[in-house]
């Protein structure tokens, strides 16, 4: 009940808050040191693989794998359809479910696993990179940029 | 055993020569037992009652509390995946999110305070959003979440007070309305427990000063926050309102009426008794003094019939046996009179104008021999300015009578009588005054109470029924007028008649003085 309310809003915030935020600099609560800190505290011990998993219920597919990320250096292709993760099967499950399996995986940073390509099983080894400096430096840049427009300059 | 203890307690009641007093207080006795018994029987029956209740409270405080609790996980829970389901809407809707979009998704919710967009594409393009400059602490616990997206995923810190201040949840907490019933306020239990949010407070009971408390977890990750439930008792309260004192109270109340109750029947029990005594005595009086008289008569009859006396003794006898006669006719006529007084009988008073002053001189010229044959001189001093009284002669002169003969039987060595007439503003008086032996201060209270006889009234030596002065009263009280006494053991006594004044003029005024008056 309650659920289906709040859909309803969903519609009208929507309408409003986009309206409001395209318009507005987006203050901040904190300072950009605090920002910058909050940032770094979210990504610290975070891994990426770098690709996009498409939901084809039932399985997933690959649907786009991002240049020199640890996907595609562990050989996994657009089009792959994965079969099993960690000990985990894939056949049937959801991308919320890969995710939760690559979370689980945040403290080795392995991923072993099967994925079918045309028509034959291929045993793959990811390594689940860590974000480079440079990509947390992009992230916090841009949100200083939207967010705090008076210190985007002068933070380093 | 109670069989025998009765049997003794009689034989002890008989022994001590008051078996009333016994015999009124033995129910009392039983009664106040059985009292006791009672009282402590709901004084049981009350500690009973508040255990129980004490333990209805504890648990529907544990319920309410465990409940409320679960309740309130679960408020969170839908809050949490509320968001989260909105945040996808917003996903389906862009194609890219983007930064503004993240912030009015965590403005939309006041309890969110940043958050983090990865897209799985590419991580490097994650955008960071926090709440909008607001003055809320900086120093509130935060907690971190995480939930995925079919493009990315969110990391979200939130404030957990926040959380729990949200409609929702609040809703959760706040307590349903009890049932009405129509007997509200018998319960001991209240029916509904406070039920509120708490922090840092250990999970378990606690007993309050008015009733129980139960502290119940909430589910991780909320654990540092409980929910409280206290449920009230109105038998927590330790005054004198406390049930189980109240009981003890009313059957302590119920003992003092209980002993208030004997006391005053042993009282007029007492009374009784003495009056039966009194009335004991009275007939062995009224006997004795009958048999005197009447064995003077036949004595002095039978001395006639056998004749052959000189004139003179003749006379003297004729003389005894008149006033033996005179004397028991006296005396009959003092105890009818005080009987029909005494029962408010029919025969009332005539009430006739008199002069006090031919009253008294009729009066002591009847007796006058009689006086004198005593021994006594009798003095009479009159004010003649004192009209006439609506008085009934025959009951005053009686009660004068009777005044005289008592000064007369209690005579000392000086027999001397006096009787003044006089006034005074508001009452016509007359005073007889002897110097015999007056009475005593224990005596002067009881003289007026019927066949109370003073101490020294030996029957041998002084003749009466104890009878005479309770008519005097009676009589005086009937014409609206009291009876005062002077005396002292030894130097004589003085007895004032006061009748009121104004009862001459105005007969009417005379019916308001108690005595029914119109028998004629």
């Amino acid at each position: 009940m309650t659920l289906s309310i709040s859909r309803i809003f969903i519609a009208a915030w929507l309408a409003t808050g986009l309206a409001v935020a395209a318009g507005d600099d987006q203050k901040c609560h904190g300072t950009a040191r605090e920002c910058d800190q909050q940032i770094r505290h979210f990504l610290g011990g975070r891994r990426f693989l770098g690709a996009t998993i498409k939901d084809r219920s039932p399985g997933l597919v690959v649907e786009f794998v991002t240049p020199e990320g640890p996907a595609e250096a562990a050989g996994l292709r657009k089009g792959d359809r994965l079969i099993a993760c960690n000990n985990k099967s894939l056949t049937t499950a959801s991308s919320r479910d890969f995710k939760q399996v690559l979370a689980d995986a945040r403290e080795t940073g392995m991923l072993y696993m099967i994925v079918w390509r045309r028509g034959a099983y291929h045993r793959l080894r990811a390594r689940l990179e860590p974000y480079s400096k440079e990509q947390v430096d992009k992230i916090i840049a841009a949100h200083l940029s939207q967010s705090h427009p008076s210190s985007a300059g002068g933070h380093r | 055993m109670l069989r025998a203890i009765l049997s003794k307690l009689r034989i002890a009641s008989r022994v001590g020569g008051r078996p009333d007093r016994v015999s009124i207080l033995l129910p009392f006795l039983i009664i106040s037992i059985g009292l006791g018994v009672l009282a402590w029987r709901s004084y049981t029956l009350s500690v009973r009652t508040e255990e129980g209740s004490k333990a209805l409270a504890r648990q529907y405080a544990g319920y309410a509390a465990e409940i409320t609790a679960s309740r309130v996980d679960a408020a969170a829970r839908a809050e949490m995946s509320l968001v989260s389901d909105e945040w996808q809407q917003i996903e389906k809707r862009i194609d890219k999110p983007t930064f503004g979009s993240l912030g009015a998704w965590i403005a939309q919710h006041d309890w969110i305070v940043d958050a983090i967009y990865v897209p799985d594409d590419d991580p490097a393009s994650s955008i960071y959003g926090t709440e909008a400059a607001t003055g809320k602490s900086k120093k509130e616990v935060r907690l971190t979440r995480e939930f995925f997206t079919a493009t990315g995923s969110i990391r979200y810190t939130y404030s957990p007070q926040r959380l729990l201040a949200t409609p929702t949840v609040q809703t959760a907490i706040r307590q349903q309305i009890p049932a009405k019933d129509r007997r509200a306020g018998t319960m001991p239990v209240q029916q509904a427990a406070d039920v509120t949010l708490v922090s840092g407070e250990s999970e378990g009971y606690r007993e309050l000063t008015d009733g129980f408390a139960a502290v119940s977890a909430l589910a991780p990750p909320l654990s540092s926050f409980a929910v409280r439930a206290a449920v009230r008792t109105s038998y927590g309260t330790t005054g004198w309102e406390n049930q189980r004192v109240l009981s003890l109270w009313v059957s302590l109340l119920a003992l003092v009426l209980l002993a208030i109750g004997a006391l005053l029947a042993l009282r007029g029990m007492s009374k009784e008794a003495e009056t039966m005594k009194l009335r004991g005595a009275l007939i062995a009086n009224v006997s004795h003094e009958l048999r005197t008289p009447l064995s003077m008569i036949r004595l002095g009859a039978e001395t006639l019939k056998r004749g052959k006396l000189k004139d003179k003794e003749r006379q003297d006898i004729e003389d005894q046996i008149l006033r033996e006669v005179l004397l028991l006719s006296h005396l009959v006529e003092n105890v009818l009179d005080v009987a029909r007084i005494q029962n408010q009988s029919t025969r009332a008073l005539a009430f006739t104008p008199v002069h006090p002053r031919d009253l008294i001189g009729n009066l002591l010229t009847t007796y006058e021999s009689w006086i004198r044959s005593k021994g006594f001189t009798c003095t009479v001093q009159i004010d003649e300015t004192i009209g006439e009284q609506m008085w009934d002669r025959d009951s005053v002169s009686r009660a004068l009578l009777n005044l005289i003969d008592n000064a007369i039987k209690y005579s000392a060595d000086e027999k001397a009588i006096e009787v003044i007439l006089r006034q005074t503003s508001e009452y016509i008086v007359i005073e007889v005054k002897d110097r015999g032996v007056g009475i005593g201060g224990n005596d002067l209270t009881k003289i007026f109470d019927p066949y109370y006889r003073a101490q020294f009234s030996d029957t041998t030596t002084r003749r009466g029924a104890g009878l005479g002065l309770t008519l005097v009263q009676q009589i005086v009280a009937s014409h609206g007028g009291k009876v005062e006494v002077e005396s002292q053991a030894g130097s004589g006594s003085t007895f004032r008649l006061m009748f009121p004044r104004d009862l001459a003029g105005d007969p009417a005024e005379s019916a308001s003085f108690g005595r029914p008056r119109e028998a004629f």
